[in-house]
């Protein structure tokens, strides 16, 4: 590994643990009262990461974030939820990514959905029980707006940024 | 002149892909309020890691508390349930409010405690007997 890539994906990885920590500050779960409710900024790191370096780059920034967030904030049930959902999101935005008909934003809603049904799915296991799934539609709804949005901040960063990250030399 | 994707503009297909998720939750939401039939009371069980512990009538007002890894307060009210305390961080289950209908839930997975709102079966269920 070039350490011009180590550096990059160590920026990466704090940016992404300040966002996710810094959305906590943002209290949508009292507007929305479901568990589990959130932004989803840091995605727009994985987001970057995804088109700018590499699916096994983005994978490590994703993996790192989350075990940063369960030491900081001390929940380990916390851990199973963010790396499920964040590890079927990024399966799904890596195969949503090969399709030429869909953009960042597309990518980015269905990486929310498929962070959702991560979710649900370790909630059901944890609780043992198949009737946690009546919160998924709710889930899917906020997180489709969610994603849209960060799809929308991930497209102006990316913009920005040209290809810069990558062909620096 | 066509023009080039470079993966940052919105597309159609990006408006598919949104139509195809919320289309999916509604149906799923539609597919929850379908009446499961019944006597149209409804029962409230407490499940903690996957089996039953308590069962409340919202007829009448009660409060209990369920001891696990935190404690959770749960109160019935005026034919409403909630989680109306909890030492749980994030306290989402207390934010989640009253709910009252059928098939609606509550849950503290912190404590891996939920309230669900079951219709009474009236198969066995004999309303009144005339000699």
């Amino acid at each position: 590994m070039k350490t011009k890539d180590l550096t990059t994906m160590a920026i990466l990885t704090a940016l992404a643990f300040a966002l996710s920590w810094v959305e906590r500050l943002i209290p949508l779960e009292m507007i929305i009262p479901l568990p589990g409710v959130k932004l989803g900024l840091a995605n727009t790191v994985t987001l970057f990461a995804l088109y700018r370096l590499s699916l096994p780059a983005a994978l490590l920034i994703l993996t790192a974030r989350c075990l940063l967030s369960a030491l900081f904030s001390g929940n380990m049930t916390g851990l199973a939820f963010s790396l499920a959902g964040g590890l079927l999101s990024m399966l799904v935005m890596a195969a949503a990514k090969r399709s030429r008909h869909l953009s960042v934003y597309g990518v980015s809603v269905l990486g929310a959905a498929g962070h959702n049904c991560g979710q649900i799915l370790t909630a059901m296991l944890l609780m043992h029980s198949a009737y946690i799934w009546g919160y998924l539609p709710y889930l899917l709804l906020i997180g489709t707006a969610c994603g849209a949005a960060t799809g929308a901040v991930s497209a102006g960063v990316l913009r920005a940024l040209g290809g810069r990250a990558r062909s620096a030399a | 002149m066509k023009k080039e994707h470079d993966g940052l503009t919105f597309q159609r297909g990006d408006a598919v892909a949104i139509a195809a998720v919320v289309t999916a939750a509604l149906v799923m939401i539609a597919l929850l309020l379908i009446p499961s039939g019944g006597n149209g009371r409804v029962i409230a069980r407490i499940y903690q890691d996957g089996e039953v512990i308590r069962e409340l009538r919202l007829e009448e007002n009660t409060e209990i508390t369920v001891e696990g890894a935190y404690r959770n307060t749960i109160s019935v009210r005026d034919g409403k349930i909630a989680f109306t305390h909890s030492d749980c961080p994030g306290e989402d289950c207390v934010h989640s409010g009253w709910i009252s209908a059928p098939g609606r839930s509550a849950v503290c997975l912190p404590n891996r405690v939920e309230i669900r709102l079951e219709g009474e079966a009236d198969t066995d269920d004999v309303d009144a007997v005339v000699q």
